[in-house]
C-alpha cells in the first residue's frame, strides 16, 4: 500500500466522506447532481472531473468548493470559488473539460461511436488544488456515464442512392416526425446530435455530404440533388411520416438548409433550424460552387495574435445581389437561428440580421425566432459538450489542417449551448408534433 | 344508406388521422435508472380527455415475460403524467408514480408461481413501455400500439466492481464501490432459498458501501447436501472477518443484513466471538424462538416441513440478542404467512429492554406488507416455488400497494441508518 493510501486511511478515522452524482447514467442532455457529504464543515475541497476521449486524449476539470455547516456540498446550489468555473454551476465540471496540460494541441472533443457512453470519473480532494490531481489520492470518486443514444432507438446506415448517412429511429412503432441533419465545412459523418434529437423522439438521418462515399470515390462533390434525395429517403421511410420533415444544419449545413427551404420544389419543411450560419451563397450552385466562392474570397482571412485562423469575413460584406443570397423573404415554414456574437469562423451575426430585416420587409418575418448570445462563438453544440475556442481543423478536400479560431468565452458559450439546445428541441417538437397539418385534407371536403 | 356513411366516414378519418399526425410523444426520464431510483413517464401530443392505456413489459433472466398495465386519461392539453394523474384501473390504481414497475406480474401464460430475481447484476432490465389507444387490457386482440419508449433499470451504477469470492472456504460475492476507499461495508444474507442472489449487494455498491453476499445453503460450491446448512458460525466469523481485514474496507464501519433465515443468521453472527459489527438489520426474520419460528403453511407438504424444522432446530436456542451492542433495526411486514415477524420483533424489543439497551433498537413495521421485502419498486409474489421443491408453493404474504410502499420506505430507511452508523 503506498504512502499516500495509508494517510487517508488514517485521516479516515473520521467519518467516511461520501460522493454521489445522480443519475449516474443519462442522456448527454441531462443535468446531474454532484453531492458530497461528511467532510469536515467549513473544509476546502476540489471536485475534479476526468475523461479518456476516443482519441486517446486526457481531458479535466476542476472546482473549489467550501463545505458547509453541515458538512455538504451540492454542487447544483454552491458556489465554485476557483478552478476551471465560478459561481454556481451545477454542470460546469462537463462544459470545463479542457484537454490536460501537456496534451497535443488544438484538440476537439466529438464522439464518433454513438453507441458506447461517454465515461467521466468525478472525484473530490482535500484542499483547493488545481493540477498534479494523478499524484493525489481522491476523498472520494464516481463513475457517471453520458450516453448520446437511449436504449432502443435504432441505428440504420443509409448507403441507397449514393447517399452516405445514418437514420437513427426512436423507439416505438411511428410514425415519427423526421429531421435532415447537416454539420458543416470539415465533412466526415457525425453522428452524435441526430442520436441524440433520436433520444427524443425524432427520426433524424445525418448526412455527410462532403465526403461522402461517392465523392471520395470520383473526387467530384455532390449537387443539390443529394439533399432531394436524402428528403425523399426520410420522406418514404414507413415509419417516417413525410409530411412532418425539419431540416437542421450548422455552420455550412445551414447554406444547404435554408436553400431547400426556400428553393426546392421537392424539400417541403415543416420547420427549420440554422445554426452559426449564413443565407449568403451562389444560390443556384450546389457544394462545389460554394467551395469556389470560398476560394475567390481567400484574401479575406485574417489571423488572430496566436496565428489562429479567421475566417468570418470570407462572406462579407452582405451582398444586395439577390443571386448571392437566399430571398428568406420567401420562406414559407418556421425558421429558427441561432448565432453566437462571437462567432469568429462565420458571419453569422450580421447574416442573421440581415435575414431578419428581409423577413421584415416582405412581411414573413412572424416566422422567425432568432436566439442571439454574446460572448458565444461558432461551434454551438450540444449542452455541456466541452467549449472549443480553437482547434485544428481541416476542411474537406483541404490538404492540410490549420489552428481555426471559433471563439466563444467558455462560461457565456457553454450557458449559449444549454440553452439554445432546449430551445431548440422545444421549437422542433411544437412544430414536428404539434399543430395542424397544412396539408390536411377536411373531411368536407370529400 | 347513412350509418354505412358515418361507417366509412369514421374510417377514413382513422387513415386520415394515421397520416396526418405523428405518433404521440411517450417519455420516460432518466431513461436508464438504478433499481431504486424514480424513471418520470409521461405523455403527450394526445387528443384532450382521451383513455389510454400504459404497458410496461419485460423478460427475467429466465425469459418470463412480466407485464403491468394502467389506464389514464388525457387533460384538456392531451398530456398525461404518472407522477401526479390517477390510474382508473388495470394493475394498480391511484397516483403510483413507478406503479408500473412495482405492480408487474407474469404475463398470461407464463409458469406459475414465479418469482422475479436478477441473477446477472452487471446487465439491466429492459422495460419496454408502450402506450397504447382506449382503456385496454394489453392481452386482448387486437390492440393498438401508439408509442413507446425503452428503460433500463439496473442493479449496478457505473464503476461498481464485482469480485468473486471464493477463497477460506468462503462463497460469495464483494461489491466495491468506485473511488479509493475504504468503504464502509455490509455482510448480507438472504434466506432458506439459498443460492447466491447478489442484487441488493450490487445496489448497496451503489450507493457506496461495499457489500458482500454471502452464501450459505443451496449453492454448488458449498460443502455437503445443498438442502441442508453444512457450514458453522466459524464460516460466519470469517465471512465478518473477510471484509475486516479487506484493504478497501474500513475495519470498524462493517454492518450486517439479513432477510429471512438471513435475519436469524445477522444476529446470531453478531453474537459471536471476534464479530463487532457496527448496526444490524433484520427483515422478517426468526431469532430462535424454541417453538414459534414458523408458522406452518398449510400448503406446505409433511416432508417438506419436516426439512425446515430440522435446520432451524439446530442452533436452536433463544439467541443472546442481548449481548448485541450496536443499533439494530428490524423490519416487520405485518401480512408476512410465513415467519412470525410481529413477534419476533416484540422478542427482540422485549430482550434489550431488559437489558437497558433500548436506545440500540429500531422497528419499522408495515401493514400489508409481507415476507419478502426486497429493494423499491421490485414486483412482488404473494406466493412462489421454493428452491429444494418445485411442487410446493410458499405463501409470502404481502398485498401489491402497500407491500411496495413498505419497500420504498424500509430501503430509505435502511440507508439513512446505514448513514448513520456506518458514516458518522
Amino acid at each position: 500500500m503506498s504512502l499516500s493510501v495509508q494517510q487517508v486511511r488514517m485521516d479516515n478515522k473520521h467519518p467516511t466522506v461520501k460522493l454521489s452524482v445522480h443519475p449516474s447514467r443519462a442522456l448527454m442532455d441531462e443535468a446531474f447532481v454532484i453531492l458530497v457529504q461528511n467532510v469536515p464543515p467549513g473544509s476546502q475541497v476540489t471536485l475534479h472531473a476526468l475523461h479518456r476521449c476516443e482519441d486517446g486524449h486526457r481531458w479535466e476539470a476542476c472546482a473549489h468548493y467550501v463545505a458547509d455547516s453541515s458538512g455538504n456540498i451540492n454542487a447544483a446550489d454552491d458556489c465554485s470559488v476557483g478552478g476551471s468555473y465560478f459561481g454556481v454551476e451545477p454542470m460546469g465540471l462537463l462544459w470545463s473539460l479542457k484537454p490536460v496540460p501537456g496534451s497535443k494541441p488544438g484538440l476537439r472533443m466529438r464522439k464518433k461511436n454513438v453507441q458506447t457512453p461517454m465515461v467521466v470519473t468525478i472525484s473530490v480532494f482535500k484542499g483547493h488544488h488545481t493540477e498534479a490531481f494523478m499524484d493525489q489520492v481522491p476523498l472520494a470518486s464516481w463513475v457517471v456515464e453520458r450516453w448520446y443514444m437511449a436504449p432502443g432507438v435504432r441505428r440504420i446506415p443509409i448507403t441507397e442512392q449514393q447517399l452516405t448517412g445514418t437514420l437513427f429511429l426512436p423507439p416505438g412503432p411511428g410514425p415519427f416526425p423526421g429531421l435532415l441533419d447537416l454539420w458543416g465545412g470539415g465533412g466526415q459523418l457525425m453522428e452524435y446530435r441526430s442520436a441524440l434529437l433520436a433520444s427524443h423522439g425524432i427520426a433524424s438521418l445525418a448526412l455527410d455530404y462532403l465526403t461522402s462515399k461517392i465523392t471520395t470515390e470520383t473526387g467530384k462533390m455532390v449537387d443539390n440533388q443529394y439533399f432531394e434525395t436524402a428528403y425523399r429517403v426520410l420522406q418514404q421511410h414507413p415509419q417516417v411520416l413525410g409530411s412532418r420533415i425539419a431540416m437542421l444544419g450548422l455552420s455550412l449545413g445551414t447554406v444547404f438548409t435554408l436553400k431547400m427551404a426556400v428553393y426546392s420544389p421537392v424539400v417541403k419543411l415543416r420547420c427549420a433550424v440554422c445554426i452559426s450560419g449564413s443565407h449568403i451563397q451562389p444560390v443556384s450552385g450546389g457544394p462545389q460552387q460554394m467551395m469556389d466562392l470560398f476560394s475567390r474570397n481567400f484574401e479575406k482571412i485574417s489571423f488572430s495574435e496566436q496565428d489562429e485562423v479567421i475566417w468570418r469575413g470570407l462572406l462579407l460584406p452582405i451582398p444586395s445581389d439577390p443571386s448571392l443570397k437566399v430571398d428568406v423573404g420567401r420562406l414559407q415554414c418556421p425558421l429558427l437561428l441561432v448565432v453566437g456574437e462571437d462567432d469568429q469562423n462565420w458571419c453569422s451575426h450580421e447574416s442573421a440580421t440581415d435575414m431578419k430585416q428581409m423577413m421584415e420587409r416582405a412581411g414573413n418575418d412572424q416566422l422567425l425566432t432568432l436566439l442571439s448570445y454574446p460572448e458565444t462563438g461558432h461551434l454551438i453544440e450540444p449542452p455541456y459538450t466541452p467549449h472549443t475556442p480553437s482547434s485544428m481543423f481541416r476542411g474537406a478536400g483541404v490538404g492540410q489542417k490549420m489552428r481555426v479560431l471559433w471563439g466563444g468565452k467558455t462560461p457565456e458559450h457553454s450557458a449559449a449551448q444549454e440553452d439554445s439546445w432546449r430551445k431548440i428541441v422545444t421549437f422542433l417538437r411544437r412544430n414536428l408534433y404539434g399543430g395542424s397539418d397544412p396539408h390536411a385534407i377536411h373531411l368536407s371536403h370529400l | 344508406c347513412l350509418r354505412y356513411a358515418v361507417l366509412i366516414g369514421d374510417a377514413l378519418q382513422q387513415i386520415l388521422a394515421s397520416s396526418i399526425r405523428p405518433a404521440p410523444l411517450l417519455t420516460a426520464t432518466p431513461v436508464r435508472t438504478l433499481v431504486d431510483e424514480q424513471a418520470c413517464i409521461k405523455a403527450s401530443f394526445l387528443p384532450s380527455n382521451h383513455p389510454v392505456t400504459v404497458c410496461a413489459r419485460m423478460r427475467s433472466d429466465e425469459g418470463d415475460l412480466w407485464q403491468s398495465f394502467a389506464h389514464y386519461n388525457t387533460n384538456s392539453r392531451g398530456t398525461f403524467d404518472l407522477n401526479s394523474d390517477l390510474s382508473v384501473g388495470g394493475s394498480y390504481s391511484g397516483c403510483e408514480p413507478m406503479g408500473l414497475f412495482w405492480s408487474m406480474q407474469p404475463a398470461p401464460g407464463e409458469r406459475d408461481g414465479l418469482r422475479l430475481r436478477k441473477k446477472c447484476v452487471e446487465s439491466p432490465y429492459t422495460v419496454h413501455i408502450s402506450l397504447l389507444e382506449g382503456h385496454v387490457s394489453p392481452n386482448q386482440e387486437p390492440v393498438k400500439e401508439l408509442a413507446a419508449v425503452t428503460a433500463e433499470r439496473w442493479y449496478m451504477a457505473p464503476g461498481v466492481k464485482r469480485q468473486e469470492i471464493r477463497q477460506n472456504g468462503l462463497v460469495g460475492t464483494l461489491f466495491i464501490p468506485p473511488g479509493p476507499g475504504p468503504f464502509p461495508a455490509m455482510l448480507d444474507m438472504w434466506g432458506m432459498g439459498g443460492g447466491l442472489p447478489e442484487y441488493r449487494s450490487s445496489l448497496f455498491a451503489s450507493r457506496g458501501y461495499a457489500s458482500f453476499c454471502l452464501a450459505y445453503v443451496g449453492h454448488k460450491d458449498l460443502p455437503g447436501p445443498p438442502n441442508t446448512i453444512n457450514v458453522r458460525d466459524s464460516y460466519f466469523q470469517a465471512a465478518f472477518q473477510f471484509l475486516q481485514d479487506h484493504s478497501h474496507i474500513a475495519a470498524d464501519k462493517v454492518g450486517i443484513v439479513g432477510l429471512s433465515y438471513g435475519c436469524y443468521l445477522t444476529f446470531h453472527t453478531a453474537t459471536l466471538a471476534g464479530v463487532k459489527p457496527a448496526c444490524l438489520i433484520g427483515i422478517n426474520g426468526p431469532v430462535g424462538s424454541s417453538r414459534e419460528i414458523l408458522r406452518v403453511n398449510s400448503l406446505l407438504s409433511l416432508k417438506h416441513i419436516l426439512c425446515i424444522l430440522q435446520i432451524l432446530m439446530k442452533p436452536l436456542v433463544l439467541m443472546q440478542l442481548e449481548e448485541i451492542t450496536c443499533p439494530l433495526m428490524y423490519i416487520v411486514g405485518e401480512d408476512d404467512l410465513s415467519v412470525l415477524s410481529i413477534e419476533n420483533a416484540d422478542l427482540i424489543e422485549e430482550t434489550l429492554r431488559a437489558a437497558g439497551k433500548s436506545h440500540l433498537f429500531t422497528r419499522l413495521s408495515y401493514p400489508g406488507a409481507g415476507h419478502l421485502i426486497e429493494p423499491p419498486y421490485s414486483p412482488m409474489s404473494r406466493a412462489t416455488f421454493i428452491f429444494f421443491s418445485c411442487s410446493v408453493m410458499t405463501v409470502w404474504g404481502g398485498h401489491p400497494a402497500p407491500h411496495a410502499a413498505a419497500q420504498e420506505d424500509a430501503w430509505k430507511k435502511m440507508l439513512e441508518f446505514m448513514e448513520l452508523n456506518l458514516r458518522r
